[in-house]
């Protein structure tokens, strides 16, 4: 194979598909942005959500207002609640004029006094947001009022409060600190990147194989003095140079997006909201070194990502065909990355690293959560390098087809 | 120039050509005639090496098409009716493009492509992209990179279809003028009216077989038809009883 040649070819796709804004969009803009707006606007919209529900005064109908205790309902209002006197509250909530409703049975005081349980009846929706927090405030505020009532009759009988807690339990997060900042939702970052290497490859790919046949440009290109191995491989080189500039900007975007929610936004949100961010990841911090790692093990699912569609794609008579044989192939990432969630409670054994694709999900995972090991990463680099190579064969192998060549 | 012996090709159950035998001549523009589905684009194919045929043997310029493919590539340009181009890039961009890998350097495409402007005209179709030319401007491209390489056989395939009355005029004058500086072209169509204009010699395929193979005026002289086309039908009803036999 002529190296010149191949370039040659490899420059010409390039610079077709740039001339595409759909190109620019989707392999620079989208995985450039989109990764620090779910990173920084998911958890600061959800935790900002929760902030306002809690900080909003909001009317809960009762009935039976008369019957609650003054302490209780001082708690109550604390909470930021305001007590609206209804007729029917289970009906009020299903309405939806109010999101919760409770009800307070006349003897509720008498109960109270005689030592006999008293009930409160609380409505909500299940499965609705709004009604469940503020049915919680109910019960929270509920909790507090037992404890105080629990303490007080403990103490009138000479009791301490400790009786009831004869067992403490301690927990330790064993987890180490790069476990502990890539949050529950830590997965998503292996998912984008493989995810981006098929979109960001798809539009090269398809345009170089299929695109060629359905603008009837591929059998010139086929009688010009061109081996087929230097068009797979120059085609090849186009779709991997699109799928990693998408991966290298998802991973960019991945970084962008823990620097903005580190110094801009982090210190700026409450309490709770940081608590959510933690949980999804927004605490992330990696090094140059991790970055290396999550690089190689991009680029090499790219060549593979690449390899299969030049393969998939010439099979394919015009764009539209092609796009039809690619979309199952997120299948491919999708399935992997939500085997990937569960990782933990599956028995997966080293042999998951020579397994392509999936071992490709895993080991970033692994980078990013700092766990990875050298054996790892050689095993999966070289499971990854092999499939790469026989998937180039089979596109190969494509091109020398008069069937798939000449497939209308 | 172009030997062919005894070709064969089937795609499945269906026999496209069936023992194609002839000779073009340096000089010469050689008459590949015959109606949809007749095998002309499938013998353009394979002496092009984009198929292989299952049997005989066909040489250009004494290279062996199935053993030495790429070097019968660098020596033939192909132009045909449903040829396109790369709508994104320029028409100096698409010859430059070709031309590296027809092995030219750089000043040696810009030169070609000065000769080919004065001849084909092509004007800023050079400048433009692709995507923005008419049929007939992105015909005359096609052309132009089909000749780029300067190749000494060149095969024209349904070269005109759907081409309006000025641009088939240019491809006529191309195919007219290329044989005048010692080349040889095969010129297939189904429309005789251009066969009879330009061709020396013809084969008639029908149905896969060559039913004849001579000069234009001793076809219309041995079935004493006025035209061409009128010569290809006799020659057609003649031949029926062979060829329906065999067609799949």
């Amino acid at each position: 194979m002529r190296s010149p040649i191949i370039v040659h070819l490899a420059r010409k796709e390039i610079l077709s598909t740039l001339r595409d804004r759909r190109a620019i969009f989707s392999n620079l803009i989208i995985p450039l942005v989109m990764l620090p707006a779910i990173m920084t606007g998911l958890p600061l919209a959800v935790g900002g959500l929760f902030e306002r529900e809690q900080e909003t005064v909001t009317e809960l109908g009762i009935v039976g207002l008369a019957n609650l205790p003054e302490e209780l309902r001082a708690i109550i209002s604390a909470q930021n609640v305001t007590l609206v006197e209804v007729a029917d509250p289970e009906m009020v909530v299903r309405e939806g004029d109010y999101p919760a409703a409770l009800a307070v049975p006349g003897d509720f005081v008498t109960h109270l006094a005689s030592g006999r349980p008293a009930t409160i009846r609380v409505y909500s929706k299940q499965g609705n947001l709004a009604s469940e927090l503020n049915a919680s405030k109910i019960m929270a505020a509920v909790q507090v009022y037992r404890q105080q009532l629990v303490a007080t009759t403990l103490t009138e009988a000479g009791l301490d409060l400790t009786v009831l807690e004869p067992i403490l339990v301690d927990t330790v997060d064993a987890s180490s600190s790069a476990e502990l900042a890539s949050g529950q939702l830590a997965w998503l970052i292996p998912f984008f990147i493989a995810l981006w290497t098929l979109i960001g490859g798809q539009m090269a790919a398809i345009d170089a194989t299929a695109g060629e046949k359905e603008r009837g440009t591929l059998e010139a290109l086929l009688v010009a003095p061109v081996r087929r191995s230097e068009i797979v491989v120059g085609k090849f080189l186009a779709t991997l140079t699109f799928g990693l500039t998408a991966a290298t900007m998802a991973i960019a975007g991945y970084v962008l997006g823990g620097v903005l929610i580190r110094s801009l936004f982090l210190p700026r949100l409450g309490e709770q909201a940081g608590e959510i961010v933690d949980v999804l990841g927004g605490s992330l911090s990696i090094d140059l070194g991790t970055v290396l790692l999550l690089l190689v093990s991009a680029l090499l699912l790219t060549s593979l990502i690449a390899a299969l569609l030049i393969g998939v794609t010439l099979f394919a008579r015009s764009f539209k065909e092609a796009q039809s044989y690619v979309a199952p192939l997120s299948f491919l990432l999708i399935i992997p990355a939500i085997g990937l969630q569960f990782k933990d409670l599956l028995d997966l054994g080293s042999g998951v690293y020579a397994v392509p694709v999936f071992n490709a999900l895993v080991l970033m995972d692994d980078i990013v959560k700092g766990a990875v090991t050298f054996g790892s990463v050689l095993v999966t680099w070289l499971s990854l390098a092999a499939a790469t190579t026989a998937l180039l064969l089979f596109a190969y192998g494509n091109f020398r087809r008069e069937g798939v060549i000449f497939r209308t | 120039m172009i030997e062919v012996r005894n070709i064969s090709k089937s795609f499945g159950k269906v026999r496209a050509v069936h023992n194609l035998s002839f000779k073009v001549d340096t000089g010469e523009v050689f008459g590949l005639l015959g109606p949809n589905g007749a095998g002309k684009t499938t013998a353009l194919r394979i002496l092009g090496t984009l198929l292989r045929a299952d049997s005989g043997e066909a040489t250009v310029a004494g290279h062996s098409v199935s053993r030495e493919p790429e070097r019968v590539r660098r020596i033939i340009g192909v132009v045909n009716g449903g040829m396109g181009l790369y709508d994104r890039l320029t028409g100096r961009e698409v010859l430059h493009y070709f031309g590296r890998l027809y092995g030219m350097k750089r000043a040696a495409v810009n030169a070609r492509i000065g000769e080919l402007d004065n001849l084909l005209t092509l004007g800023d179709a050079l400048t433009r992209r692709v995507g923005d030319f008419s049929t007939g401007m992105k015909q005359k491209i096609v052309i132009a990179r089909a000749v780029l390489h300067d190749p000494p056989v060149i095969f024209f395939d349904e070269a005109t279809s759907g081409l309006d009355v000025m641009a088939r005029r240019a491809v006529l004058d191309v195919v007219r003028e290329y044989p005048n500086r010692g080349r040889a072209v095969i010129y297939s169509t189904h429309v005789m009216s251009e066969a009879d204009e330009l061709c020396d010699r013809a084969a008639v395929l029908y149905r896969g077989h060559l039913i004849a193979e001579e000069g234009i005026d001793v076809l219309k002289d041995r079935t004493g038809a006025d035209s061409l086309e009128q010569a290809f039908f006799r020659l057609v009803e003649e031949s029926e009883p062979v060829t329906k036999g065999e067609a799949a």
